[in-house]
């Protein structure tokens, strides 16, 4: 083992409460991190559901044939901003009807399938195309009525959007702090001891004699501490996994259509916690411990 | 070769504000000098330039007949390690022991644990604190915590110790035994340079004064005395 390692170990044993004070706020910052992440992801997977589940449902005419529903389909099927569509007959219409109510036989009994319109289900690959094809379809001949719930999404999209572009700004923002809270954590160490450093520099310590336990407890403090967060978000995921909020999986940022499982995201965001503590234990001591290697 | 030459330096703090200032003195292997002067003289800069603590803005300082000031910041802890510092505040650690803080300088040196326990009890007999090895800086009287930064000093058989104050803070009674501890080491063949302002330690003592005053050098005479 590196001499400077068992000084760091050393240090840790001598200082246990500064050391689980250290670790403890650490925790709690990565916590937060990883908690703030898991919010934007959260908000834009379910964005990205709700736009998969947004529809314009065109009902036709009685008089509007199948033939002609058909042709209008083949038509709708070349549209590039078309995603899938879904054609539901008169008799379709009855099959749906008959299982949502079928606890209502009087009900049933008064309605047969000529009453109901047939439907066409156009789904749009981008939420914002869904009005302007409503439009379009409103005025095509043998159309009843064109349905789509363009305030519901239009409203989440909005907010989906601010979480989006707040939670980003606040991870960023957290990475700051976490940065500053770290220094300051680790620097209360430091300054604890700063006039053995004083001394030993003194005596003829070479800066890496001084530097590298220093730099090895705040590696140790940022990858222990954003462990200890990353298993909670692990946690947290296989939580989100077993209720089955979101089966597709979760969604990748702004783009569409791209699901990954949870237990990847999982990787990822362990991952991005252990960079995070290894980068701020790293630079935290070594901007700590700077204003000692002056001597 | 003197050992230790200050050439023409000049020292500034603040701007236009010179602490040392055109500080020329040659200190030869073996000697014993004084470096005395009011507070707030410069003798402390000369202890800090010497260590490197400080680099001069005009000037150049030899130690061994090379520079000081163009060594790289790698090669500080070497020149550190030849020139053992003792200062008026003992920059002990209370929470070693007398070994423990001799040992100190031998471990930032990568010493094996044999060289230290070697060493240390040496040094420690030398400054005559071989029965206050185990005892910590709060059980010792001023003079004798003053001797565990001597012996601190000499851990690494120094070519010159630099004192700054060393009876500064301790009792009238103890500055006697301090002076005959450095005087001891200087027998040995140390170079002691040793900054004071107490007048009467240095007409005791009859050594060489280096006399400062506002950063410049009044005077320079063997077997000086000093009117503060």
């Amino acid at each position: 083992m590196p001499k400077s390692w068992s000084i760091f170990m050393s240090n840790v044993k001598k200082e246990k409460l500064l050391s689980v004070s250290n670790i403890l706020i650490m925790t709690i910052t990565f916590v937060l991190l990883g908690l703030l992440i898991n919010i934007v992801v959260f908000s834009q997977t379910a964005l990205r559901y709700l736009e998969d589940q947004a529809q314009v449902t065109v009902f036709f005419k009685d008089d509007f044939t199948e033939d002609k529903i058909s042709a209008m389909k083949d038509g709708l099927s070349k549209d590039k901003r078309v995603s899938a569509l879904v054609y539901v007959s008169k008799e379709d219409a009855l099959r749906i009807f008959r299982e949502i109510n079928k606890d209502e036989p009087v009900l049933l009994e008064s309605v047969s399938a000529s009453i109901l319109p047939a439907s066409l289900e156009v789904r749009a690959g981008n939420i914002s195309n869904l009005k302007p094809l409503a439009e379009e379809l409103k005025v095509v001949d043998g159309v009843e009525e064109v349905r789509y719930f363009e305030d519901v999404v239009s409203r989440f999209k909005f907010w989906s959007t601010i979480v989006y572009i707040v939670g980003t700004l606040l991870v960023l923002i957290f990475l700051v702090v976490s940065y500053s809270v770290v220094i300051a954590a680790l620097r209360t160490t430091i300054n604890s001891k700063g006039v053995e450093f004083e001394i030993m520099k003194i005596v003829g310590a070479s800066d890496d004699y001084v530097k590298l336990p220093l730099i090895h407890q705040g590696v140790f403090f940022g990858l222990f501490s954003s462990f200890i967060a990353s298993v909670i978000m692990i946690l947290l995921g296989v939580g989100v996994t077993l209720a089955n909020i979101f089966p597709k999986g979760l969604g990748l940022g702004f783009l569409p259509g791209i699901f990954m499982p949870p237990w990847i995201f999982s990787i990822i965001l362990t991952f991005i916690l252990l960079l995070s503590g290894f980068l701020l234990g790293y630079l935290g001591s070594s901007a700590a411990i700077k204003k000692y290697l002056n001597y | 070769m003197p050992q230790i030459e200050f050439i023409n330096v000049s020292k500034e703090y603040d701007p236009g504000k010179k602490v040392l200032d055109d500080v020329t003195f040659k200190v030869e292997p073996g000697e014993f000098m004084f470096v005395v002067g009011p507070s707030g003289a410069g003798k402390s800069t000369i202890i800090k330039l010497l260590t490197k603590e400080e680099t001069p803005e005009v000037g150049d300082i030899l130690f061994n007949g090379e520079s000081i000031l163009n060594i790289l910041k790698e090669s500080v802890p070497d020149l550190r390690r030849k020139i053992g510092v003792v200062f008026q505040d003992f920059r002990l650690l209370d929470s070693k022991t007398v070994f423990d803080n001799v040992a100190v300088a031998l471990e930032v040196a990568d010493s094996s644990l044999e060289e230290i326990r070697s060493i240390v009890p040496n040094v420690l007999n030398m400054v005559g604190l071989t029965e206050k090895m185990f005892k910590y800086p709060k059980q010792l009287s001023g003079g004798e915590k003053q001797k565990v930064a001597i012996a601190r000093a000499l851990a690494h058989e120094p070519d010159v110790i630099l004192a700054d104050e060393p009876t500064g803070m301790i009792d009238p009674d103890s500055v006697d035994d301090v002076l005959e501890v450095l005087e001891k080491i200087n027998s040995l063949g140390t170079t002691i340079l040793m900054a004071t302002h107490d007048q009467e330690i240095v007409n005791a003592m009859k050594k060489r004064v280096l006399r400062i005053e506002r950063g410049q050098v009044i005077s320079d005479k063997k077997g000086g005395k000093y009117r503060a």
